[in-house]
């Protein structure tokens, strides 16, 4: 089932592309189907409550190199998220976009790229698995985010998200292959705990790999760039799906580093700065889709303190936040597009009296922004009272440290929520407003009627959210969400976090919006990302000379340096002058030829003399009776001169003078060169190690390649994956060849 | 080419060509068991191209066209055993009974190596569109040296 879903993804890409090619609308309903379908299928599965599917593709097996899935409770559940919220994202994209709206044939199919990659993510059982798909949601996050590339600016935030986000990963794989040799297996699923120097190095890694992804202090700077991306990207990438993949790594991988302090440590710093850090970002801003890009660092700052902290009552807790974040964030992410698109702003210093103009967007907001604050009756409420009771129950430093964070984070929550709502709701000048579309209000609607539905049947919210918790610790089977606390502490809690944050985000609202505020740490970054692009051009230049005979040059040299080994194997014993005297014949035609070449003045007379050279060689072959080479050496041999007759057309008949100590040098290298190879052969065939394997091959290939051809049968069989990079390479060169004449012909300049 | 023709050596290859081609299908063919192959056999339809362009017959037009449909073809062949699940590159070979040829045998190497020669022939081609053209089209662009 699990290919069936990732297949029937594989396929609607092209489809979307080929539907988007009519317009963006209907490109964008194409794709929405397939994981709409996947939504649904998660839902049925969840309901039946049966075994984790699974399936794979095992590419190297003793190597246990295989694409491996399984859909275990965890997976299921995110699964609900990324497919279910993406298909409403787009459908909603369909209403956010302009009928005529350009990149029809590329936003819908990047659009459910990355909704496939982050189904692999999800589903991934096994850590290549679950690195290359995380490298995947970078590159296509990478392309979502810079849609309107003629932006500058755009393409800045592009560029930073591509590069701290694919830059963690690096790390992140660097982690993973510690904990798979720590672990003694990549599966995922069943990861045996760890501990240890390398194993706190691998946790440290991993940590960081999932902060850069999930947008944590102080890898948080690219998330706020990214709100460049149209706002759909954003509900969807920057709520429920990518930056959720970060949160998800540390609940897998969580349980394996219970022992190791370090980890629990650095993810709790990381979630505390994050929680409070975040929050402070979303009071600054006026922008209504920064306030929740700046939330959002918030939010996900929780979820990993309490992942951290790594009780099975915080895991619990930590699950149903992410749960209801989703629902609740996308919302108003998708409001806040709706706004934007309707009014033609986001400030909130400049909206206002929406709830007069706007009355359904309104009911949205106020549904998922409760949701976010913790208000009954809606599932953010109770996903927030199990946060408050898991810290509580939390003990020593863990407790003062992790409750600090989250009771300052929620105060502040409340009031920027609170500042948001009142801002682009609230009074003020009354903003103008176009008429809007089914397509945009309904998603949004399901996704806030979601979070009330929820909070009313909360034990379907438990199937969901329990065994994914008791998946990932054994004992969260215990807990589950409920409606009503009733008088206890974290109860309490909760009442003064909303009392104390109502009051002060009113007192804030009321100060009006304020100035623009400063970027804290984006220029930083930015200037170690154009650092890092600057730095690449001048070591290319630097490696890459350009001058042929440099080149030439340095591969001398090197040869010269790599026969050294061989030379202490050295003997003549097995030496011996020829086989038969026309190979004397012949060698001594090579000889000359080559001498020839090196002497004679004029271009085209050197170009033929290394003709003869190859052409002797090919006799050489012969005689040693290996037609095949002889074959293919004259046929080379035969294409290089008439060639040489093509290219030389373009050149001066006779070659440049040159200096004498570069001719002395060059010559030097040459005779060097030449010594090395010619003893590297001969030291080569001096000692061989044990029996050849000629007859194994012989025999290998008529049974498993079915030829005569030993040489042809290794070639395209017993050696396939060698010729398979040979000729990957050949392309390379010929496509790089074809850029070079285009380039000339145009007169364009290629860098 | 700006120097003039030679109608002989024109015609010559005009006949030659069909030949040519003809040799290289059956170096294709016969690489399994004789001297031949992929590699060479895209060779010799590189000298064809390269001939024919040293002429002035034609130029290639495809050379990019060439290039992918060999790569494709030879990510297919590579991938595919994968997909019925065997090793990546695992060969398949079969032999039929047919009315004139008689038991005739072959295997997955075949498309591999004719993906070999697409990609040897692309290349040959790339390297004779890189390379002929009127000299007047102005010195090769400049690189390296980090030149901007």
């Amino acid at each position: 089932m699990l290919w069936a879903l990732f297949s029937a993804h594989l396929i609607a890409v092209p489809a979307a592309v080929a539907a988007g090619r009519a317009s963006m609308r209907a490109g964008l309903l194409a794709a929405a189907a397939a994981p709409a379908v996947a939504a649904v299928w998660a839902a049925a599965e969840l309901a039946s409550g049966g075994g984790p599917a699974t399936a794979e593709l095992v590419w190297v097996r003793g190597l246990d190199v295989a694409i491996r899935f399984r859909a275990d409770a965890v997976a299921l559940m995110m699964t609900l998220l990324v497919a279910g919220v993406g298909a409403l994202v787009m459908v909603y994209a369909a209403g956010y976009f302009r009928r005529s709206a350009a990149g029809g044939t590329r936003f819908p199919a990047t659009m459910l790229a990355f909704s496939t990659s982050m189904l692999g993510l999800v589903w991934a059982d096994s850590t290549w698995t679950l690195f290359i798909f995380w490298e995947l949601t970078s590159i296509t996050s990478f392309l979502l985010v810079g849609h309107k590339h003629v932006e500058a600016s755009v393409r800045m935030a592009a560029r930073r998200a591509l590069v701290i986000t694919a830059g963690g990963g690096l790390v992140l794989l660097a982690g993973l292959i510690v904990l798979a040799q720590e672990a003694g297996s990549s599966a995922l699923s069943g990861l045996a705990p760890v501990s240890g120097g390398a194993a706190a190095t691998a946790g440290v890694l991993i940590l960081i790999g999932a902060a850069t992804k999930s947008a944590q202090v102080p890898f948080h700077v690219w998330l706020p760039g990214a709100m460049a991306a149209p706002t759909p990207v954003s509900a969807y990438l920057h709520s429920a799906a990518m930056v959720k993949a970060g949160i998800l790594l540390i609940a897998v991988v969580g349980p394996a580093f219970a022992e190791v302090a370090s980890w629990k440590w650095l993810g709790i710093a990381f979630g505390v700065a994050s929680m409070l850090w975040g929050a402070v970002g979303a009071l600054r801003h006026r922008d209504a889709k920064l306030i929740l890009a700046w939330g959002t660092i918030s939010q996900l700052g929780l979820m990993v303190a309490l992942l951290s902290a790594g009780t099975a009552k915080a895991v619990f807790a930590a699950l149903a936040l992410l749960f209801s974040h989703a629902l609740f964030k996308a919302a108003l992410f998708l409001v806040v597009g709706e706004i934007d698109v309707r009014t033609g702003t986001r400030d909130i210093g400049e909206l206002g009296g929406l709830w007069r103009s706007m009355p359904v967007a309104f009911a949205v907001a106020l549904l998922a922004g409760g949701s976010m604050v913790g208000l009954p009756p809606l599932v953010g409420f109770a996903a927030k009272e199990a946060a408050i009771e898991a810290v509580l129950a939390l003990g020593g430093v863990e407790r003062a440290v992790v409750a600090a964070g989250v009771i300052g984070g929620s105060v502040l929550t409340v009031a920027y929520t609170l500042r948001l709502l009142h801002g682009a709701f609230g009074p003020g000048p009354s903003t103008s407003v176009a008429s809007g579309g089914l397509l945009m209000t309904a998603p949004a609607a399901i996704l806030a009627a979601a979070g009330v539905a929820g909070y009313a049947a909360i034990s379907s919210v438990n199937r969901i959210v329990v065994p994914a918790a008791a998946e990932l610790s054994e004992k969260a089977d215990a807990y589950a969400l409920i409606r009503w606390p009733g008088l206890k502490t974290a109860f309490v809690v909760s009442v003064l976090i909303v009392g104390v944050g109502g009051v002060a985000g009113a007192l804030w609202a009321s100060r009006g919006v304020g100035r623009l505020p400063a970027p804290v740490g984006a220029s930083a970054a930015d200037g170690i990302v154009d650092k890092t692009l600057g730095f690449s051009p001048r070591l290319t230049a630097l490696v890459q000379h350009g001058s042929l005979p440099v080149y030439l040059a340095v591969m001398g040299s090197v040869a010269v340096v790599a026969a050294v080994v061989l030379a202490t194997e050295f003997s003549f014993g097995h030496l011996v002058w020829w086989d038969s005297p026309v190979q004397a014949a012949l060698a001594a035609a090579v000889v000359g030829a080559a001498l020839a070449g090196a002497f004679v003045g004029s271009r085209l007379g050197a170009a033929l003399a290394l003709g003869a050279v190859g052409f002797g060689v090919t006799g050489l072959f012969l005689v040693h009776g290996a037609p095949d080479l002889a074959l293919t050496q004259l046929l080379v041999e035969t294409v290089v001169v008439v060639g040489f007759v093509l290219g030389l057309g373009h050149l001066a008949r006779r070659f440049p003078p040159i200096k004498n100590t570069w001719r002395s040098v060059r010559i030097a290298i040459a005779v060097a060169g030449g010594i090395a190879v010619a003893a590297a052969l001969a030291a080569s065939g001096s000692d061989p190690a044990g029996r050849p394997p000629v007859d194994d091959l012989v025999s290998g290939a008529a049974v498993e390649g079915g030829g005569k051809n030993v040489v042809n049968v290794i070639l395209t069989d017993i050696r396939a994956l060698d010729t398979l990079g040979e000729v990957v390479v050949l392309a390379t060169a010929a496509v790089g060849i074809l850029a070079l004449a285009r380039a000339r012909s145009q007169g364009a300049d290629p860098s | 080419m700006s120097e003039p023709r030679a109608p002989a050596i024109e015609r010559g290859i005009r006949i030659v060509s069909p030949l040519a081609i003809v040799a290289g299908v059956y170096l294709l063919f016969a690489g399994h068991n004789n001297p031949g192959g992929g590699f060479a056999a895209g060779l010799v339809f590189g000298a064809v191209v390269i001939l024919r362009a040293v002429a002035g017959i034609g130029r290639p037009a495809y050379a990019f066209g060439l290039i992918s449909l060999g790569v494709l073809t030879i990510a297919a062949v590579s991938i595919a055993p994968v997909l019925w699940g065997d090793l990546l590159l695992d060969q398949r070979i079969g032999s039929w009974e047919l009315p004139v040829a008689g038991e005739v045998k072959t295997g997955s190497a075949l498309p591999f190596d004719i993906g070999v020669s697409l990609i040897v022939v692309g290349l040959v081609s790339a390297l004779v569109d890189g390379l002929s053209g009127p000299p007047d089209r102005g010195p090769w662009p400049q690189t390296g040296r980090g030149g901007k």
